[in-house]
């Protein structure tokens, strides 16, 4: 009896609920994440920018010690992975790295690709699209953004200038950070929400089978123990308790069995 | 009270007219235990779908420049699994409405493509791989859960047909 009820109520609602939250806990993970991505990137272009017009004197008055020295102390922050700037023609000039200078860099890497990828080279791109991911020689996850450096009129009207007005684009800027903390964010997002389907679970379908084992299931199983013991013809047998719908339904019962034992019946 | 159920057979007393009954009730009973299975069938195809999409990446090539432009973008992934989220509320609703109703047709092949679309939708958007768990396992939701309401409803019509075999039984 009780097997019957199971099958037929409480597995059903049971594997609906199951399936629907974790389908919704995992939507739900993957707008977090892909919301959370579009800020780090956003927030990176916002560092690249900044890096750019901090240094931007530097640039224009040629000091290079002093923006060699920028580029050094950017790059010793924790998190940060590389900062460099390229020429025009792809030469690393600027790099928190010193081996890697002088080094020409592939067009055809992710992150060139994008303005690359044709014979003229697009000069703006949005920051999603100047966004690359790899994983370094350590194994972990960098995410990097190329931030053009643009021509201004200072850039070529100052006494010093060695640009001519017609290149627009006078390098770019190199900058990728570290992963980890974002992955260590997101693994601890996924925890949380494990954590709190699986309450919802045990709330909504524990819960949901206690109550209907106290309220129906067990008195139900009651009842037919009752009706069972009075066919045997066992009528001291006490009437089950606990829900009155049940109990009115055995009275009912005791009294058609007592009237169909009375004499002339 | 189920309008498909099984009525109380009328007993006859000719043995020809037990026979020819019984003949019914017993084809019926055939009829109803294949019908268990064809939930299996459709879980069973939707699974090894699945596991394709799972290796995707090694199983399928990928989409050449000339599709892709004929076909054109693809919709945001956002209102792919928006779509998602809504299908599989509606879909686990109306399975839940029919076994209330104890409606006997089987659906879980129009879920199957649903499904597929779903497959093909976000692999066409190159984001199948961030989704593949979400969309697998609201299938093995909707698909078992049909399955299981088709399986429930013959294994009762069964019982019935039994119960009434053995009731022509008794009265021959």
């Amino acid at each position: 009896m009780l097997n019957n009820f199971l099958k037929r109520a409480v597995f059903p609602i049971a594997l609906t609920l199951t399936g629907f939250v974790i389908v919704s806990c995992m939507v739900l993970y993957s707008f977090i994440k892909a919301d959370l991505e579009k800020d780090t990137i956003k927030h990176e272009a916002n560092l690249a920018d900044t890096i750019i017009k901090s240094t931007r004197y530097s640039m224009l008055k040629s000091d290079r010690e002093t923006l060699f020295m920028t580029i050094i102390a950017i790059g010793s922050q924790e998190d940060v992975e590389h900062v460099r700037i390229f020429n025009k023609k792809g030469v690393i000039k600027f790099s928190s790295s010193s081996d890697e200078l002088n080094r020409q860099v592939d067009k055809k890497t992710a992150g060139c690709i994008g303005c690359h990828s044709v014979s003229e080279p697009e000069t703006r791109l949005r920051s999603m699209e100047s966004a690359r991911r790899y994983i370094n020689e350590h194994g972990s996850e960098v995410l990097a953004i190329t931030a053009p450096i643009y021509g201004e009129e200072t850039c070529y009207s100052g006494s010093c200038h060695v640009h001519s007005p017609d290149q627009y684009v006078l390098g770019t800027l190199d900058i990728g950070l570290s992963q980890e903390t974002f992955i260590q964010s997101l693994a601890s997002l996924r925890l949380r929400m494990i954590v709190f389907c699986v309450m919802i679970l045990v709330l909504s379908v524990g819960g949901g089978a206690a109550l209907l084992r106290r309220n129906v299931l067990v008195p139900i199983n009651d009842l037919f123990d009752y009706t069972a013991s009075l066919s045997r013809g066992e009528y001291d047998t006490p009437v089950p308790e606990g829900v009155s719908e049940i109990e009115d339904l055995a009275k009912t019962i005791h009294g058609m069995v007592t009237d169909q034992r009375k004499p002339g019946a | 009270m189920n309008s498909n159920q099984e009525k109380t057979p009328s007993f006859p007393r000719e043995n020809s007219d037990v026979d020819l009954r019984r003949q019914e009730i017993l084809q019926k009973i055939r009829r109803l235990r294949s019908r268990t299975q064809v939930g299996f069938w459709a879980t069973a195809v939707f699974t090894i779908i699945s596991a394709v999409a799972m290796l995707e990446k090694r199983l399928i090539p990928p989409l050449s420049t000339g599709i892709r432009e004929v076909l054109g973008p693809s919709p945001p992934v956002t209102l792919i699994s928006i779509a998602l989220v809504v299908y599989s509320f509606s879909a686990l609703t109306l399975i839940l409405a029919r076994m209330g109703r104890g409606s006997n047709s089987y659906r879980g092949w129009a879920h199957f493509g649903y499904l597929f679309a779903f497959y093909c939708f976000y692999y066409y958007a190159g984001e199948l791989q961030e989704n593949f768990w979400a969309v697998f396992i609201s299938g093995l939701t909707i698909l078992c859960l049909e399955s299981y309401r088709v399986w429930n409803y013959c294994v009762e019509e069964i019982k019935r047909a039994e119960e009434n075999i053995a009731r022509l039984d008794r009265q021959v």
